[in-house]
């Protein structure tokens, strides 16, 4: 990776989305105040970054002004007069997460994340078959055959080609699959391309599940006379390469995803009995996946579980947020969005607490509804979030401390002060 | 300032000079002190009829991290009682939290604390899951804990080793890169699976014995072993190299543990869930008991301790390091699917699900195996009860095995339900061994603290903390060891009567060896050209470990004067 030749002094690690890349820098020109990025491009951190111009945000009640002790207040009656609040967003670190299960807990609320569902189609897939996956540093090190399922995860992840290694120089000769694409992903495929490193498009069979499912029964050297080549020899060329990894993004999958995430650990499993290979899946950013972490490791549980009635409960399909607002199967919306300014509650009628970035203060403006500005992690405050391979638990350092509450801190008293109305 | 007097109980301390004698303890602010007839104490108890010994420390245990989260969700079914919820908590002090063989951390915590212990380890710390691990433990309520950080896999170290030779010219090197791997992770020692066999796995070598060469580095797991041990013992790390040897579970790999042992040229080392790794290949299914060969090498070589791995019957989750054993035994998955993962340039992970059946002769055999050991070896210092949780069974299965190791009748009576030809055939039946309160209580707080070099642990002597455990005498061991009357943790009264009464953060044990700092620029240079994550992101800090941890005390361990 070229960019980490001008190391900073000080690390920051980007917040804003699955890879959590750390070899990029943020400046704070004193004349601007402004953040900007250091050592890199990424219009995705570049975006983020542009989003803490605003005037300090202060928490308000019904659309207006107060202080933060009232809003916890209110929040707090809110929640108490709530006989199913749902916990949804969960844009959060460990911390906050940490804090968050005890107010579930208290309050029996259902929890979901924003972008649940691809979440849940992957832990699904691992549920019911297993998986068998790889990190950022084995792919950069070692993956010769890297193949892309369902064109290339740049908006979500834009270095994902520096991360995988793709333009550095760690391997000698790597060969890069595109399965399916838009035309903008074939320009940054092309654009890959150089010494060391050969590219290939595959356009889809049918749909991308049929594509699947053909490579899958290629791989498993099932005879298919009217096998499209160029899929026949990528299953070929898997089954030769030293450490084949197929690379998908379940936020990218059509509906039912976790059938094409099923197929990619088939195809896995299959080469891994002579050969070598793995999967790499991108997601879980803006803390979905640290919440889900953290959620499952306190209890047992991932999210979409609720401490309720009937015990501890876990509803992969019955505890989807947008079902349940749908649904009028809540009656309370606790909404937590602490790194993406762009991610506001659903809209709903329904009471509404919103743990939010400070940009979004506008959009939280109604009766009924409480924001409390929360501090981001890896901005105003430290914190952990995971990267997208699940194995590496990465710090988050503040770039300009701010006042804001935490996550965890507005948790903490909110747990408190349902426990005091408990013994009340 | 607080004061108690446990007054009259029958104090089973194997640290002490009295080891077993009816005594009273008393507890001055969350230490042990001596009782004072004049003091004035604020609580009294009368333990008459009832045992007190340490709290216990459970030195090998999957409790925190990335494979036991893995595990957590892949074992969705061990989150559900025949299909519905797991109830709330009873108690108000205990969040929810669910789980028999993957239980959470809050639920972990609960149950270890109700059977009497107040410490454990976790021994397959991943250098770059160190901060999550450290997470999951400080979730972990009330339990002091500690891991140890996984080596001898990682390209970095074989790459150490390929460079110096057979005759190691570049040992300061691998000595300062262990240590700083250590100071960087926070880890309480070391541990290495399948030495250079998870590395191979990654380079499609499928098995690798002791003398046999990496496919890539063409280094062998016996120049792994003898250079972290050798590592270890310069460094005067108390807890000598951890070791989960080659060919786990293989037929036969009873070779490999000797050849191990052989490896170690003398130096220390704990071998862990030996049972696993004691198997023969007579009989009329070539798998058979190898537990006299190993109880023969242990007890011929008294710088070797064991962990047993025991074996219960019933479902379980193995959740592992070791990628290529995983893998082999994957086509075993029972509900049929699995967990593996390459990971980082370091390591990687295999979690396979598991159910140990009375009537499958490997299983029966495997059970066998472990009691033959723990019946076998002499002293019991170089022996510590584990089930290797979740490997072997969930820990709460201790009390049971512990009656199986003091209640010959018991056992027998267990034994006459196992596979037909095991249960006529094995040398455990005519083992007569009952082992004492005195030598389980070494088994379970005295040899692990004394192989962790916890000074002030696992022991009740003037000044050690006040981590007391309190069994009714009853002669069925079981009813005994799985609810103790009172549990204090630093003299805090934690449970009663298996509820538990507080929940206390526990403290996070660790160790700081030195080394020369030169060697942070190699390992600089390393982390970027093969690394993801920026070096100076690597090291946890004690401000952030405190973080991780939740709030909890660090408690740093004093290395021995190495040599180095």
């Amino acid at each position: 990776m070229t960019a980490t030749a001008a190391v900073p002094s000080e690390v920051w690690t980007c917040p804003f989305c699955p890879l959590a890349c750390d070899q990029l820098g943020v400046e704070t020109p004193a004349a601007t105040g402004r953040f900007s990025l250091r050592g890199g491009a990424c219009e995705r951190a570049e975006r983020a970054l542009g989003r803490f111009d605003g005037a300090p945000a202060t928490p308000t009640v019904d659309g207006r002004p107060t202080t933060l002790d009232a809003a916890l207040q209110a929040a707090a009656a809110l929640l108490r007069a709530s006989r199913q609040p749902l916990f949804a967003g969960l844009g959060t670190d460990v911390d906050g997460a940490r804090a968050l299960y005890p107010l579930a807990c208290a309050t029996g609320a259902i929890t979901d994340s924003a972008g649940g569902e691809p979440l849940i189609q992957g832990l699904r897939a691992l549920q019911d078959r297993g998986q068998f996956t790889t990190t950022l540093a084995e792919v950069r090190t070692r993956a010769d055959v890297i193949v892309f399922v369902g064109g290339l995860p740049t908006a979500m992840a834009p270095l994902i080609g520096a991360r995988c290694g793709i333009v550095d120089s760690q391997l000698a000769q790597r060969h890069v699959v595109m399965l399916g694409g838009s035309a903008e992903d074939e320009t940054t495929l092309a654009g890959w391309a150089g010494p060391g490193v050969s590219v290939e498009s595959i356009a889809l069979t049918g749909d991308l599940f049929d594509t699947m499912a053909l490579l899958a029964a290629l791989t498993a050297q099932r005879r298919l006379p009217d096998a499209p080549p160029a899929l026949a020899a990528l299953a070929q060329r898997l089954h030769q390469a030293r450490y084949g990894v197929l690379v998908g993004a379940p936020p990218r999958l059509p509906a039912q995803g976790a059938l094409i995430i099923e197929a990619v650990h088939r195809i896995v499993d299959q080469l891994n009995r002579k050969a070598r290979a793995a999967a790499l899946w991108i997601g879980g950013g803006n803390g979905a996946a640290t919440a889900n972490q953290v959620f499952a490791w306190l209890s047992g549980l991932p999210v979409r579980s609720r401490a309720g009635p009937h015990g501890l409960e876990h509803e992969p399909h019955a505890f989807d947020a947008n079902r349940l607002l749908n649904g009028a199967a809540v009656d309370a919306l606790l909404w937590v969005s602490s790194f993406d300014a762009d991610a506001a509650p659903p809209a709903t009628a329904l009471p509404l607490v919103v743990l939010g970035h400070p940009a979004q203060a506008a959009a939280c403006q109604r009766a009924g509804a409480v924001f409390i500005p929360v501090s981001t992690p890896g901005i105003g405050c430290d914190g952990h979030v995971f990267r997208t391979d699940g194995t590496v638990l990465m710090p988050l350092h503040a770039v300009r401390r701010d006042s804001l509450p935490t996550v965890a801190d507005v948790a903490r008293r909110l747990t408190a002060l349902m426990q005091a109305e408990g013994t009340a | 300032m607080s004061r108690m007097l446990l007054k009259g109980g029958r104090v089973i301390d194997p640290s002490s000079a009295t080891p077993d004698l009816v005594r009273d303890i008393a507890v001055h602010d969350g230490r042990i002190a001596e009782p004072d007839a004049a003091a004035a104490y604020d609580q009294t108890l009368d333990l008459a009829g009832s045992v007190v010994m340490a709290g216990g420390i459970d030195l090998h245990t999957h409790i925190g991290g990335g494979k036991v989260n893995l595990a957590r969700m892949l074992m969705a079914e061990d989150h559900r009682e025949r299909g519905n919820p797991i109830a709330l908590p009873a108690n108000a002090l205990e969040l929810a939290s669910c789980g028999g063989c993957a239980p959470g951390t809050l639920a972990t915590g609960y149950r270890y604390v109700e059977m009497g212990y107040t410490a454990g380890f976790e021994p397959a710390m991943v250098p770059s899951n160190a901060r999550h691990a450290h997470m999951e433990m400080g979730d972990v309520p009330v339990l002091d804990h500690g891991a140890y950080v996984m080596l001898g896999n990682d390209e970095l170290f074989l790459q150490l080793l390929a460079e110096g030779g057979p005759e190691m010219r570049n040992f300061a090197q691998i000595r300062d890169y262990t240590a700083w791997t250590i100071h960087a992770s926070k880890a309480m020692g070391v541990k290495v699976v399948n030495p250079a066999g998870i590395s191979a796995f990654k380079f499609n070598q499928r098995k690798l014995d002791v003398d046999e060469k990496h496919v890539h580095w063409q280094v062998t797991p016996r120049q792994v072993v003898h250079s972290l041990a050798r590592a270890l013992k310069e460094l005067g790390v108390p807890h000598p190299l951890h070791i989960h040897g080659s060919n786990l579970g293989v037929a036969g790999n009873i070779q490999s543990t000797l050849d191990t042992i052989a490896a170690l040229e003398g130096l220390p080392a704990h071998l862990t869930h030996i049972q696993f790794h004691s198997y023969g290949t007579e009989g009329p299914k070539k798998f058979s008991s190898a537990a006299l060969q190993l109880v023969e090498a242990v007890n011929a070589n008294p710088q070797i301790s064991i962990d047993v791995g025991q074996i219960l019957f019933g479902q379980t989750v193995t959740a592992s390091g070791d990628t290529m054993r995983q893998h082999a035994n994957s086509g075993l998955a029972n509900p049929r699917k699995w967990v593996g993962a390459d990971i980082e340039g370091m390591a990687g992970c295999g979690v396979v699900p598991f159910r140990y059946r009375e009537q499958s002769y490997v299983n029966a055999l495997q059970w066998v195996i472990g009691l033959e050991i723990f019946l076998g070896v002499r002293n019991p210092w170089q022996v510590v009860l584990t089930t290797d949780h979740p490997n072997g069974a969930p820990f709460t299965s201790y009390p049971h095995l512990i009656r199986l190791l003091m209640d010959r009748s018991f056992r027998d009576e267990q034994l006459a339900r196992l596979h037909p030809e095991v249960a006529a055939n094995c040398a455990l039946k005519s083992m007569t061994r009952e082992l004492t309160l005195a030598e389980i209580a070494v088994m379970t707080r005295s040899a692990p603290a004394r192989l962790l070099g916890l000074k002030d642990r696992g022991q009740l002597g003037i000044g050690a903390a006040a981590d007391i455990a309190v069994y009714r005498e009853d002669h069925n061991r079981e009813d005994m060891f799985r609810t103790p009357s009172h549990v204090f943790k630093d003299g805090t009264l934690v449970a009663r009567d298996g509820r538990i009464t507080a929940t206390p953060v526990g403290g996070t044990h660790f160790v700081e060896p030195g080394f020369d700092p030169i060697i942070e620029k190699t390992l600089r240079r390393h982390w970027q050209d093969h690394g993801a994550i920026h070096f100076d992101n690597v090291a946890i800090s004690h401000d952030e470990l405190c973080r991780c941890c939740n709030g909890g005390r660090l408690l740093p361990t004093a290395c021995f004067e190495g040599s180095a």
